[in-house]
């Protein structure tokens, strides 16, 4: 007994921190109540049976920001059908100009910085006319941890991406510096530092951060994959590595109980990855470089997989 | 009668081994997957269970080791050494020096002895930009003695892609020549494959139709000449949707071997003729596995590559025979009764190591 407590200690001072934590969604707005209900209305433990959404927030946590005000680079709404072994991934552009669940409008990124997961959770529950269950949030630096935790993750890179000017923010002691990459195309193991690298560099991209969203997607898939082989005694050290890196309303006891659900998923055919390039959007051709939905290709098109 | 401070100090005893036990049997059923793989030079059991032909030489972690007579041998230390190629006599390794912000290519014997350094990309000194800085990768050398290699440059701010140059080994990438016209904000072109007296192989990477990123096989003969529209692609010798990389030619001449990903992340080894011109159909030869680095075995008795041992992991060293995919001879005819030919029976890959992972970006070099 005590020393299970104590191997599992790691994982149950994660759970205490950073899991489990309850969705607060900022005020309604009156033009709230035209939308579905917000999340935290929502959020009864889902059995991993039925199916369930989870929205990934991905951020810059360098210290360029305030801990608390950060925004979210990488928005993907997952959606997992236990039943049909589907996986329906959405990635959301980071400036997509929308309605904010804080109140008034701009880049859908920002409403993390204005009022945290709740405020992003309900930014896109009200903009997308979705159902969200849960949320995890994770910090560059926790991106790292996490996939060296898994021993790294296997990616077959799209395209050589070459960044001349790479924001070197992580580890160096100026987060305004730069440094260059080179990650080298086709099948191949990264560890977290490399992975990070694919899939944050959007400067040799001419989709920019769509094309970051594919590179994304790509790893998100070898993450899955990897998450096949851990096994329940993994936690604490991958809780350990993680620290505070990384923010979930999914309980330690539901994480465990979506590990089997993970190993289930056999058939990569079955994930579906979604983008919403034109003319699902366009470009504002303004300074602020705002990405504009078209609303109404957009809500059909997520409708069919998004409840 | 046991005292109560007898009982008291059996309880804690027994609490504290069984705590102990329980710590470390539920340690013992972590899965593993973050262990560190072995040097190939210290993994066990020693690859001496298949004898393959000649010297392969393939990196790991910055080193470049070579595998001969089934034992590995480090030839350098971790210090960013990559992707060995062969001097046409097979005397010397080319290979490539990985920095920070750079990457050089240097001649090294097959020793893992230094010779010479054959480019400087480092940027200037005091120069505070990091474009300053290049990369060169995939060097292979041709049969007109140059060496085609992939080089970050023309470059302009931050549209950085590679090229195909060649430069003579006794010259500098500043004399180089430019080969092929690369997309900008692609990635670019890499990994030349030189024919004999027919230009070379590469692979492209592009937008797809589907707005998508993808690598596509081209075959080009002459230089990119700036001033004749259409000039320094070449040939398209497989398609977008197939999103194909790596190619490799058998040693005599006639099947090219790559690795194709159809826009997944699943890769697939493909073998096609090859006429000089054109590819043949395509012929999957090993689907199960994330396929890469294909390279012939210079007798033509098989194809080593690198693949995760299970579903996903460090790459391993693996072996297919060519009985893997050579078509079998046909049957004497007699006149004996008729039998109907067997199926081909495929011979499965053989995997040579299980505990190393080496870098599946690092084309291997196979020698005699």
């Amino acid at each position: 007994m005590a020393g299970g407590l104590a191997y599992f200690l790691p994982a149950a001072e994660l759970a205490f921190e950073s899991t489990g934590q309850v969705l607060s969604a900022p005020s309604s707005s009156p033009t709230d109540l035209l939308f579905s209900p917000t999340p935290s209305q929502s959020s009864q433990p889902t059995p991993p049976s039925g199916a369930f959404t989870v929205l990934l927030l991905g951020s810059d946590d360098d210290s360029k920001f305030h801990s608390e005000h950060v925004l979210t680079q990488s928005m993907i709404l997952v959606r997992v059908v236990p039943s049909t072994k589907q996986v329906t991934m959405l990635s959301i552009p980071r400036d997509l100009y929308v309605h904010l669940s804080t109140g008034g409008y701009g880049k859908i990124m920002d409403a993390y910085s204005y009022g945290g997961p709740g405020a992003a959770v309900a930014t896109v529950a009200q903009n997308f006319g979705v159902k969200i269950n849960d949320y995890i949030w994770i910090g560059l630096l926790g991106l790292v941890k996490l996939i060296d935790a898994i021993g790294g993750v296997d990616v077959v890179t799209s395209h050589p991406v070459l960044d001349d000017y790479y924001p070197a923010d992580v580890y160096g002691g100026w987060p305004y510096d730069y440094e260059r990459v080179a990650v080298l195309a086709g099948p191949q193991h990264m560890s977290g530092i490399q992975a990070m690298q694919y899939v944050r560099s959007r400067h040799g991209d001419l989709q920019s951060d769509f094309g970051r969203s594919q590179r994304q997607q790509q790893v998100l898939t070898a993450i899955r994959l990897k998450a096949k082989q851990l096994s329940p005694e993994d936690l604490p050290t991958i809780a350990a590595a993680l620290g505070k890196e990384m923010k979930t309303s999914i309980s330690i006891s539901e994480v465990a109980a979506l590990l089997p659900l993970a190993g289930s998923f056999d058939d990569p055919s079955q994930i579906r990855q979604l983008f919403l390039l034109p003319p699902y959007t366009h470009g504002c051709g303004c300074p602020q470089t705002y990405v504009n939905p078209n609303w109404g290709l957009i809500l059909p098109y997520v409708h069919q997989t998004f409840p | 009668m046991i005292s109560r401070a007898a009982l008291g100090i059996v309880m804690i005893v027994v609490m504290l081994v069984s705590g102990t036990v329980t710590f470390i049997f539920l340690g013992s059923r972590t899965s593993k997957i973050a262990d560190v793989p072995e040097k190939p030079t210290a993994a066990t059991p020693r690859a001496q269970a298949l004898r393959i032909p000649g010297t392969l030489y393939l990196s790991q972690n910055g080193a470049i080791y070579s595998l001969t007579a089934g034992r590995f041998h480090a030839l350098t230390p971790e210090a960013g050494w990559t992707q060995p190629s062969l001097y046409p006599d097979q005397s010397r390794l080319l290979v490539v020096r990985r920095y920070h912000n750079y990457s050089d290519l240097y001649t090294m014997s097959r020793f893992g002895v230094v010779q010479k350094r054959l480019t400087n990309n480092v940027a200037p000194p005091r120069s505070f930009d990091t474009g300053a800085n290049h990369w060169v990768f995939y060097p292979r050398f041709g049969s007109d003695g140059r060496i085609y290699l992939s080089y970050d440059e023309p470059k302009a701010g931050y549209a950085v892609v590679f090229s195909i140059w060649s430069m003579s080994p006794t010259g500098n990438l500043t004399q180089g020549k430019l080969w092929t016209n690369a997309d900008d904000y692609t990635g670019g072109d890499v990994e030349a494959l030189p024919l004999r007296g027919n230009g070379f192989i590469y692979t492209k990477y592009s937008y797809g139709p589907n707005a998508r990123l993808t690598g596509q096989l081209y075959h080009i003969t002459t230089p990119w000449n700036r001033g004749r529209a259409g000039s320094g692609w070449g040939t398209a010798l497989t398609t977008p949707g197939e999103d194909c990389r790596s190619a490799q030619l058998s040693p005599n001449g006639k099947q090219v071997a790559m690795i194709c990903s159809y826009q997944t992340q699943l890769s697939y080894l493909v073998l096609a003729s090859w006429n000089g011109h054109t590819l043949g159909p395509r012929v999957k030869v090993v689907r199960n596995q994330l396929v890469a680095q294909p390279t012939w075995a210079p007798d033509g008795s098989g194809i080593a590559y690198l693949a995760p041992s299970s579903g996903s992991g460090p790459f391993q060293l693996w072996f297919l025979p060519s009985a893997g995919y050579a078509p079998q001879p046909s049957p004497t005819p007699n006149y004996g009764p008729i039998v109907t030919p067997s199926p081909i029976q495929p011979t499965q890959p053989v995997q040579i190591t299980t505990n190393n992972g080496f870098d599946a970006t690092s084309p291997m070099a196979w020698a005699h």
